[in-house]
């Protein structure tokens, strides 16, 4: 069989059809090595290997009987764990959801069982998706697979790790302000965060819902392309899930289509926060860009600057309206506290929600508490609202000009574990260039600037953003950078 | 400036039900302080007539029919929501007495 690392979504299907070898098979080898592999890694909270291996007979048997497969047919996935799968935990790596079961599968779930995808188990995440590093786990820190040292990013630091260490062919996380394409960079691997309204939320335990999307992460663009292709659609679940048209170019682009399109490079984006080593490989991916005949101008998003302020005020906001759910009666209750329990209602939501929470979604619950709370609202909540709205305009006037903008995901390579854990605006700050565009509702896509495993450098990547709902644009580009760098 | 005194956090601690301990309440509300002035530096924008903008992409109303509909048809089963419920008895969800002897 062909090596693990060298698998991509493409060619498990050919070796399925070509009967090379059996999902059976395949999801086998990928447990036994997720056995030893994780055990340095950590990037799975819990695996399902039952549910897996009956998943990929029944591929076998679609195959057998000369049933024509899908793409994502006995593909084995790593799926984020604040997303549902019905019977399989859903903790979102918080203590208040140790003992939880979800009891649906949410709607990507659906489309990507309908679609034959295996999945291997449930990936480690910052807690409620709250953070970028993967630190902020209730269970464990997941490690960088090109340094254990070093952080995987966050909040989807387990389905970035997974994909990168070749524990899953592909993942899904959310992204609420990066997390997504930030893990992606830190770890070298394809990360897309689709369209706000593209794939449906449902199923997704939420942190921000204005700003919340699922979508892939994979070793190719081709694959992000692929998986993006089945978990999209309206969904009747999910009231802000758009119905829109794709056309044949988000998986067959063109290279004379997409040689018409003008990329622009915000100034602002280029100007600080950046190190070195970052600037360098980007301009690397720039000029390689250029070569394939793109034209490529400078731009400007001046409202740039204000856009740390108003995530940090929007997205608390609706984090404490949506913690808010989680009260220790209706999902799930700490064990340890059931003996002397308080015997008023209130006192249990205290007691429950005190001990349940970690540091930083507590954090993020008091600042959103404060902003919405009377007296502050218009200060801070509905003058962000309105910054947020020159944001997108911004935006809106930068695409006039140019179809695409390129700019960095995260102003350094992956950090050290620890580094940033006890000044959370230094955390904030590595979601600078990637939240602006959850603000937007735009899409984006994280691409390895080249390959890197086996080299000693860290991984970087570059984002690509996109009209709202044109994936195919950032896809495309990225399709051929993939096949020239 | 800024400044989260002991009330402020106790007051927020409420509205959000959640128990602070005592160690925590300094860091806090030093995390609470740094932020909140960094959010100064939005009071320099112009927002005079800007329309706040409330959520993601498509911005209008969405409808449908107003019918009852089985979670079954949907997704999971009402036996399924009440298993991943804590705590349940034939069919009945059980939850702590809201009453309690004060408040």
């Amino acid at each position: 069989m062909t090596l693990l690392k060298d698998l991509t979504i493409k060619k498990i299907h050919d070796g399925l059809v070509n009967k090379e070898f059996t999902a059976f098979e395949l999801t086998k080898e990928f447990f036994d090595y997720i056995e030893t592999r994780d055990a340095e890694v950590q990037a799975y909270l819990s695996l399902d290997k039952v549910g897996a291996l009956a998943a990929a007979e029944q591929v076998d048997i679609a195959i057998a009987k000369g049933e024509e497969i899908g793409m994502l047919a006995g593909v084995p996935m790593a799926i984020k764990d604040n997303l549902l799968v019905k019977g399989l935990p859903a903790t979102a790596a918080s203590k208040m959801l140790e003992n939880y079961t979800a009891a649906y599968d949410a709607t990507v779930i659906k489309k990507l069982k309908e679609a034959g995808a295996i999945f291997l188990g449930k990936a480690n995440m910052d807690e409620f998706a709250m953070g970028s590093s993967t630190e902020n786990s209730a269970f464990k820190a997941t490690k960088n697979p090109h340094d254990l040292e070093r952080v995987p990013g966050g909040s989807s630091g387990g389905s970035a790790a997974a994909v990168a260490a070749h524990m899953a062919v592909a993942a899904l996380g959310t992204d609420t302000g990066g997390s997504i394409r930030q893990p992606a960079s830190l770890c070298g691997v394809v990360g897309l965060k689709p369209t706000y309204g593209a794939v449906s939320r449902s199923g997704a335990i939420a942190m921000a819902s204005s700003l919340d999307q699922i979508g892939p992460l994979t070793k190719t663009v081709e694959d992000a392309a692929i998986v993006f292709s089945v978990i999209k659609g309206k969904d009747p679940l999910d009231a802000t899930s758009v119905d829109v048209v794709y056309g044949d170019e988000l998986l067959n682009p063109k290279l004379e289509d997409i040689k018409k399109l003008r990329i622009g490079l915000p100034k602002e984006y280029f100007i600080e926060g950046m190190d070195d080593y970052t600037k360098g490989e980007i301009n690397k991916a720039i000029e390689k860009i250029k070569s394939l005949g793109i034209e490529v101008k400078e731009i400007s998003l001046p409202n740039t600057k204000h856009a740390l302020s108003c995530y940090y005020i929007i997205m608390p906001a609706e984090v404490s309206s949506n913690m808010a759910r989680f009260d220790g009666i209706r999902y799930s209750r700490l064990d340890a506290l059931q003996e002397n329990e308080p015997k008023t209602l209130l006192g249990i939501y205290h007691e429950q929600r005190g001990q349940g929470f970690g540091k930083e979604v507590r954090r993020r619950i008091m600042l959103g508490t404060y902003v919405l709370s009377s007296g502050y609202y218009d200060a801070y909540y509905a003058k962000a609202q309105k910054v947020r709205k020159l944001i997108k305009e911004d935006f809106d006037n930068a695409f006039k000009e140019v179809d695409v903008i390129l700019t960095p995901v995260s102003p350094t390579a992956a950090f050290k574990i620890g580094e940033k854990t006890s000044d959370p605006l230094q955390m904030y700050l590595s979601d600078i260039f990637t939240l602006t565009l959850n603000l937007a509702g735009l899409p984006g896509i994280s691409i390895p600037v080249k390959q890197y495993e086996g080299t000693s450098e860290l991984p970087v990547g570059f984002q690509l953003v996109g009209k709202a709902f044109r994936e195919a644009d950032i896809l495309g580009i990225g399709q051929f950078y993939e096949r020239i760098r | 400036m800024t400044h989260i005194t002991e009330e402020t956090l106790e007051y927020l601690a409420k509205l959000a039900r959640m128990d602070l301990a005592d160690s925590e309440k300094a860091k806090l509300a030093g995390d609470l302080e740094e932020i909140l002035n960094h959010f100064e530096e939005l009071n320099e924008v112009d927002t005079t007539n800007v329309e706040p903008m409330t959520g993601g992409t498509a911005q209008r109303n969405v409808f449908r029919e107003d019918e009852a509909e089985t979670r079954k048809e949907m997704n999971g089963s009402a036996d399924d929501i009440i298993a991943a419920f804590p705590s349940h008895e034939r069919g009945y969800l059980k939850v702590p007495a809201v009453f309690g002897e004060q408040e």
